[in-house]
């Protein structure tokens, strides 16, 4: 843009100069006088152009990027006793079981001060216009291996939660990843070490203090929660691959609002489910909000074909919620607040097909209660919903139109854990494997 | 529903596959692009059938052609960021291919008619670091420094930051130029002013000689000195590709590494790699 600019002033002061000698004949002599005026005009162009030059260069450290992503999704069945895609996309409303949408419309401003960034996004779609990033960006300029954040900001846990949507393969992040982070970002502080050169450069090293309360509400405990990633990047040049990895942590913790606090244990029925523990005097109490995982990324030039990426990611903890939902909480805890063990993990093969298509198969599973089986949905066991283990085949085709249009062809084929006919009425329909597919159709505009 | 949008997502895929050039494409560096051209013109006399198109705008703005898949061939003056490998990994699931090409040491360029001859990297940081900002302090006359650089998509830009001003920011007063040659051109009709960029532009305007201690020998950018490692600013040219190159791409890289290929470096005024 800027150097086109440059250009077309370059272009208007030739003609100007040119326009400035008069017209003579051949035989015609300039005097002094003339080329001093003539050399004048172009002393007054060229100080115009630095002039000009000088917007452009402040212009430059504007820059503007954005992706939309209309799409058009479609599930098997609708008006269901349990939500449909809530996890693919959104959930489905009632009497619908197609529908279009923009699924996200991203707008990004950042100003690019070299050692310094102040980032802002925000994201339009029919549903309404939400903020996405809004942060302040500072490097240390002694050692240049260090960087501050504050603001609205990526988590920077695992791998997929920081992964763009406009680059990720699939339309949506895995079960597990969308219920321990939803909207992804966090408000807070983070400390990046990064060294850019030098033996150190294959690490990169975060940590963060949050509120722990998603990147739209307002804090409403006194708990800040940590955040810790620490990755490695493993080139083997000579074999045209190359294997990242990462460990994270979280340590935090949401305030104790209510006398029932429920943990796994056994029933007054004689039967594996929840138990209240009713001691009032550890009202306020933080209750634990912990995860550990470590992630690895596999990328392969495969000989002839394209690239090859394979990568996982394994998650586990502890997660506060309520009886029937176990996303984290971003408004203060109502009801009664289960604490429950979970485990998760995710898998992407993704190969790409020359440099325009891509084939995607991905698998996740999300565990949000480690300590039952199908079976405990008894009556009794107090277990819902929340509690049932979900896995997700997702496959997709990928075709890269150009630099800037992209389109995906995905189907999640959705699985849950079927609970015995013993089970609450509350579950019946989860006596077997609901219907719950989702195929989203998708196409994606992305600048610059 | 579902077979209609495969079909339309076939029909649409094999449509765009059959309107695809056959030609190889490069961009990036402005550094490089006397010599990917020269490259290409006597590649393409020896092999007629091959069509190879070569521009320019930084090796930035080629990089980040590399990775929407607008270009086959990134030249590039400085070593990818890890940002850009990650956006390449991530798009293409390949880490890339990074192929030296050249050695090129980076020449500070004064004005015919200044007396100043030498500098030290120390001085020359200073310089563009706004610490010394007049020529009576390098030796020179009582003049303000003019100080001319490349603009910030440059690999040129990155590299002398990096290396020569160790990360410090460039002085807010310097001119940012859109090619070196634009550079050689504002330092040849300056006579307060000095300005960097590769050897190959250097005709025309002097070449210091670049010391890396203060108290040290000054070298000037030539093959002999930058070979042995005396001259202290030198650097690879690089070329990148999206993933190991094969059949017309591979041809094309092997003949660059060859010796005509090397040969031609030498001609342009940059440095073999062999």
């Amino acid at each position: 843009m800027a150097p086109q600019f440059l250009k077309v002033i370059g272009a208007v002061c030739v003609v100007l100069v040119l326009a400035a000698i008069p017209a003579r004949s051949q035989e015609d002599v300039a005097t002094k006088e003339e080329l001093e005026e003539v050399e004048g005009a172009l002393e007054g162009l060229l100080e115009s152009s630095a002039e000009y030059r000088g917007y452009v260069d402040a212009l430059r450290k504007i820059k503007i990027s954005g992706y939309l992503q209309p799409q058009y999704r479609n599930a098997v069945v609708m008006d269901q006793a349990y939500p449909i895609g809530s996890f693919s996309g959104g959930l489905f409303p009632q009497y619908t079981k197609s529908m279009f949408q923009v699924r996200r419309g991203r707008l990004k401003v950042t100003y690019d001060n070299i050692t310094t960034q102040m980032v802002l996004q925000v994201d339009v779609t029919e549903r309404g216009v939400g903020i996405k990033d809004a942060y302040l960006w500072i490097s240390d300029p002694w050692v240049r291996m260090f960087a501050l954040k504050m603001g609205v900001f990526d988590r920077p846990f695992g791998y997929e939660v920081a992964f763009s949507s406009s680059a990720r393969e699939s339309p949506e992040r895995a079960r597990v990843t969308q219920t321990l982070f939803p909207g992804e970002r966090e408000l807070g502080a983070q400390l990046t070490f990064a060294p850019q050169l030098g033996p150190l450069s294959f690490l990169k090293a975060d940590l963060a203090v949050v509120n722990g309360t998603g990147p739209t509400a307002t804090e409403f405990d006194n708990y800040k929660d940590i955040i810790a990633r620490a990755s490695a990047i493993f080139p083997l040049e000579d074999a045209g691959a190359e294997i990242d990895v990462g460990v994270s942590g979280y340590f935090g913790a949401v305030r104790r609002t209510t006398k029932q606090l429920y943990s796994m244990g056994t029933t007054s029925t004689g039967v594996p489910g929840w138990v209240a523990d009713r001691d009032t005097v550890s009202l306020g109490a933080g209750i634990d909000r912990q995860y550990f995982g470590t992630d690895m990324q596999v990328y392969y030039d495969m000989p002839l074909l394209g690239g090859t990426i394979l990568r996982g990611e394994y998650v586990f903890g502890k997660q506060p919620g309520g009886a029937t939902i176990s996303i984290s909480y971003a408004l203060p805890p109502t009801g009664g607040m289960y604490q429950r063990d979970f485990n998760g993990w995710y898998v992407y093969l993704v190969q790409n097909v020359g440099t325009s298509f891509q084939v995607l198969a991905k698998y996740d599973i999300y565990d949000p209660n480690t300590e039952v089986e199908a079976g405990d949905f008894v009556q009794g066991s107090g277990l819902t919903y929340a509690d049932l283990q979900y896995s997700t085949l997702g496959l997709g085709l990928l075709y890269h139109f150009d630099e800037n249009v992209k389109f995906i062809l995905y189907n999640e084929f959705v699985r849950n854990e079927k609970v015995p006919s013993t089970s609450p009425s509350s579950l019946a329909a989860y006596r077997d494997d609901v219907r719950d597919d989702v195929l989203t159709f998708r196409i994606q505009y992305r600048f610059p | 529903m579902r077979s209609i949008l495969l079909i339309i997502l076939a029909a649409l895929a094999v449509v765009m596959s059959v309107t695809a050039q056959d030609k190889i494409t490069v961009k990036g560096s402005d550094t490089m692009v006397i010599l990917a051209q020269r490259w290409a013109e006597k590649y393409m006399a020896a092999h007629p059938d091959a069509v190879i198109q070569v521009t320019g705008g930084g090796s930035g703005t080629g990089i980040s052609a590399l990775i929407n898949g607008t270009t086959d061939i990134c030249n590039a003056s400085r070593p990818m960021k890890p940002s850009e490998r990650d956006k390449l990994k991530q798009r293409y699931g390949s880490p890339g291919v990074e192929i030296k090409a050249a050695r090129d040491g980076l020449a500070v360029y004064v004005n015919e008619a200044s007396p100043v001859t030498e500098l030290s990297i120390e001085q020359i940081r200073g310089v563009y670091t706004g610490r010394i900002t007049n020529w009576k302090e390098l030796g020179g006359p009582d003049q303000r420094i003019i100080v001319y650089g490349r603009e910030n998509n440059s690999g040129t830009y990155v590299y002398f930051k990096d290396f020569v001003l160790e990360g410090a920011d460039y002085a807010a007063s310097m001119q940012s130029m859109p090619g070196t040659s634009a550079v050689v051109n504002a330092v040849a009709k300056d006579r307060a002013g000095i300005g960097y960029g590769g050897a190959a532009y250097g005709k025309g305007i002097r070449e210091v000689k670049v010391k890396a201690e203060a108290g040290g020998t000054g070298y000037a950018p030539t093959l002999e000195n930058i070979r042995s490692g005396n001259y202290p600013v030198t650097r690879f040219l690089y070329m990148y590709v999206k993933n190991r190159p094969t059949g017309a791409l591979k041809e094309y890289i092997d003949w660059i590494l060859g010796d005509e290929g090397q040969k031609i470096v030498n001609e342009v005024g940059y440095f073999p790699i062999r």
